[in-house]
This record gives C-alpha cells, structure tokens and sequence, in this order.
C-alpha cells in the first residue's frame, strides 16, 4: 500500500538545499547531495543477508559457561556438532525483522555538521552529529528519535558520495533503545551492526540494512535483530514498501496518543 | 508508567523468577513514576536495590508461551564514576556556536571510577557525549553517550546509549574486553550530583563469573557518598592492581 503523497512541504527544503549544494562542487554538506533514490524491494528472506551461520554465532556467544571459551573461535565442525543445544537455546538464534522509517522533518536543528577539518571538500575531520523522528514501517506511529554522530571518514569522488562511520542510537520511547555502528555511504545502501540496546532491545545483536530514499531525509532501515524476546506487536506489522513519496499520516505525525503514537515516544 | 527497562522487577512488565539464591530483594518502583521530581530526591528508588546472585530469567508478563531467550545469567555490578577535578574533564565543545546547548556541541570526558562499596579505586571512564537536544521544560540536556570503563588488568566494557542529565536512565553494554569479553547487556545510569558523582548498576550476561574483587555490596547512591580517602589515594589495598588512570 502506498500512501498517496501530501503536499510536500520537505520539497521546499530539499530545493533550497539543492540550491546550496550546487553552489560549491565540494558539496558543502553530506546533507545537500541527493542521491538517486535507491528503491530496492523489500526482501523477507533475512537469512540471505546473514554473513554467518546463526548456529555458530549462537554457540559462539552463548559458549560462557562451555568449554567452547576456551577454544578456538575458528569454525570447525566441532563447534557445529556442540551447537547443537535443546530447543530453548536455538531460540537465541530466532531473528526477528523490524522495520523503521527515519524522517528529518528540519525541526531538530538536525544534522550540525562540523568542519573541523577547516577543508572545503568533505574530509576525515569533519563530524555530523544529528537526531532525527522516528516513525513505524507502517509509517501509522510516531515512535521516537535517533541521535548519534557520523564521522566522515572519506569522500568518493566517482561515486560522487561520501562515506560515514555511523554511531547511533534508535530510541522507541518506554521500550528502550538499539545503539547501531557501522558504516553509512551516501550513494548506496549498508548494513550496520546493532551493538546493543536496553529494555526490550536488551541484549540485541544481529544486523540493520540501511536503505537511503531520499538523503538525508528519508531513510528506511529494516533490523534483523538476535538475543531478543520477541518484539511487542506494537512494533511490528507490514511496513509501507520505500518509495520518493513516503510520507508519515499526519496523525502520526502529530504523533496523538494513544493509536498514532507509542507510549512517552522519544521526542 | 512503568519502565520498561527495569530487566527485572517492576510492576505491571517483565516478571521475575527468582532463584532461590536470591538474597534481599526489594521492588524498584518504576524508573519513571517520579517523572518531573529532581533526580536526586527519587530516593525511594534509590534505597532499594537488588541482589540477583543467580539465575534470573525475565519473562514478559503479557505472555502466555515460553520466553523466546532461554535463561541467561545475570550478574549484577555496581560502581561509581567520580568526576574529582583532576582530569580536565569535561570538555565541552561548543562547536555549535550557539549559547544554548544545542546540536553540535561534543563533550569528552574522562572520569575516576570506584567500586560500588567506595573502597576501592578501580578505573576510569572515557568517552564522549554527543549533545542531542536541550530540554527546557527539564531544565537539562539529551545526550548520547558513547564511552568505555576501564578496570585494570581486568579489562574493559563499552557502553552507548542516552544519557539525560535530569533523569536516570538505561544505556547498553556493547562489548568488553578481558574477564568482560562476550558482554552483553544493559546498564542503569543514576545520576547523584551532575555532572560529578553517578551511580552505575551493571546488568551483564555472556561472561562468566565475575572475581571477586569486582562484586560488593554498593552503599546506597546519594548525593553524600564519597570514596574513602584510601581509595582516593590509591593505595594497594584500595585500588586494583595496576588500576588504570
């Protein structure tokens, strides 16, 4: 289902930062460069995405208190044949999908990005602290904020992008958070590490795919999250498939409790 | 308003099953139900504390089917981090040029860390805040807090998540190093005089056993609490060994 396109107040933005951006050939801001949209369909088969055998990671993880510690991590059929536990301990291995969409609205005074590097091209240096809303994959909830910095670690003149060490936190009000590390290029989609998080997200691991539609204004990230207890329905359900026009209902964006926001939702 | 990030006890969410090992246990009354108050008058909260020495398993109250994490053990850390103006931290860039606290500003800092019964120096901390957001309304500031603490020869943990200068709040343990390799968790930040002294109870899993030397009975946060002057100065018997500075 898409959602027919509002009056785009963000069109506004994006010229006026297209204007500025063509002002200076350096691109002056990771902000003021539009990619292309990446349209990629959503993929449901998240084990496709898994570098490692969820098996092995389990057994390597969860090994504290095995003699497993004491070994090697390499991979060997010996970790495989003891990672073979009860079904209660494969459950670890369960990945649960969440999909988010992360919309900056300008209301944040979002991203601050800092040229530290005194360079007029983007260069290692320079630091992009932001925060932007946080809004459900169905795009009916307002959820909460992300905050966190990016590092510009280099710009990639072919590509015409630049690329980012990414350190954030996603923050879902009452449920607690995902901190997230990893890498953030302009012109394509990344997968980031989900490093941790706190309430219901406690204890996370796994991996989150970061699908740019409209830099740096509409991101849509899908989580393949481990370690967990499964994810409040609230949270869940068939997110809206990414697309230019994506925009968030207006209740949501109003964010009116109860049904068009989560409980305390970040602000 | 119960608190969700309670891993253990709270009222209306995720329900206990202690083991019978447990010894003390009170109710923390949720994170947020003093919502407004000054964070160091909360001290209804902060006289009860928890003593999980054992198995612990949080089972979500609403269901009805077995957990989907299978029991994992939980040790309990306490310390305190003591900002003694010795550091030269904060560092508060105002790279956002603006008067008001706003995106932009970065804060490095690095402060003393003591076990959680005072009487011993054990580390530091040393990271970064990133600004986020003033809050008027709270008279404080949103940050997120990217930062590690440092335990001697044991080893590290690494910490993200928010950090509020008018509330407590949950951040994630994202790894460590030595006896902390594996870690995995949350941590509850209580602040007890900003910026100088917090409270920092530690809920691990994925490690084993933690020595000793690390575990204690915390004396109970409260504005007052300082380390003993044998710990401030630390003397071997106060300090770890080779406690990291």
């Amino acid at each position: 289902m898409v959602r027919p396109s509002l009056p785009p107040p963000t069109s506004l933005f994006c010229t006026s930062f297209l204007a500025m951006a063509t002002s200076s050939s350096s691109l002056a801001s990771p902000c003021f460069q539009l990619s292309p949209s990446t349209r990629t369909h959503l993929s449901l088969a998240p084990k496709s995405f898994l570098p490692r055998s969820p098996k092995l990671q389990a057994s390597i993880r969860r090994s504290s208190q095995s003699t497993l510690a004491t070994r090697s991590r390499s991979i060997s059929p010996i970790c495989f044949f003891f990672a073979k536990k009860p079904p209660s301990d494969s459950k670890q291995t369960k990945v649960q999908e969440l999909y988010v969409y992360e919309f900056n609205e300008r209301d944040r005074g979002s991203p601050a990005y800092l040229r530290l590097s005194q360079k007029e091209l983007n260069s290692l240096g320079d630091l992009v602290p932001f925060s932007n809303k946080l809004y459900s994959g169905n795009l009916e909830k307002r959820l909460g904020i992300t905050a966190g910095i990016c590092v510009l670690i280099q710009h990639v003149p072919e590509r015409n992008g630049d690329r980012y060490e990414a350190i954030y936190s996603f923050y879902f009000g009452d449920y607690g958070h995902i901190s997230v590390q990893g890498v953030h290029l302009t012109h394509e989609d990344t997968f980031l590490a989900v490093t941790g998080g706190s309430g219901v997200f406690e204890g996370a691991s796994g991996q989150v795919k970061l699908q740019q539609i409209i830099f740096p204004f509409k991101l849509f990230y899908t989580f393949y999250l481990k370690g967990i207890a499964d994810l409040p329905k609230e949270l869940l359900g068939t997110p809206v498939p990414p697309s230019p026009d994506v925009e968030p209902t207006p209740v949501a964006k109003a964010a009116e409790p109860p049904h068009a926001a989560i409980k305390n939702y970040t602000r | 308003m119960a608190s969700l990030r309670s891993p253990s006890l709270c009222n209306n969410l995720p329900s206990v099953r202690p083991s019978n090992k447990l010894v003390g246990l009170h109710m923390i009354s949720p994170a947020r139900s003093h919502r407004g108050s000054p964070f160091f008058s909360n001290k209804q909260q902060l006289r009860s504390t928890i003593r999980c020495t054992d198995q612990i398993s949080a089972v979500p109250a609403n269901h009805s089917f077995p957990s989907s994490r299978p029991a994992s053990k939980v040790q309990e850390m306490h310390v305190y981090e003591i900002n003694e103006l010795d550091r030269s931290s904060p560092a508060y860039l105002r790279l956002s040029q603006k008067e008001v606290n706003s995106l932009g500003d970065l804060v490095p800092f690095t402060n003393k860390v003591y076990s959680g019964d005072l009487q011993k120096r054990l580390g530091i901390t040393a990271g970064l805040c990133i600004l986020i957001q003033h809050v008027p309304e709270k008279n404080g500031d949103r940050y997120e807090a990217i930062y590690s603490m440092y335990f001697g020869e044991y080893g590290h943990l690494s910490i993200q998540g928010p950090y509020l200068t008018y509330e407590e709040t949950y951040l994630a343990v994202t790894g460590g190093s030595g006896v902390f390799a594996g870690a995995y968790g949350q941590v509850k930040l209580q602040q007890l005089v900003f910026p100088f002294k917090i409270f920092y109870t530690f809920y691990l899993q994925g490690i084993p056993d933690l020595p000793e030397e690390l575990l204690c009975t915390p004396v109970p946060p409260s504005p007052e609490v300082e380390p003993t002057l044998e710990a401030k100065a630390g003397q071997p018997h106060a300090a770890l060994n080779n406690y990291t500075n």
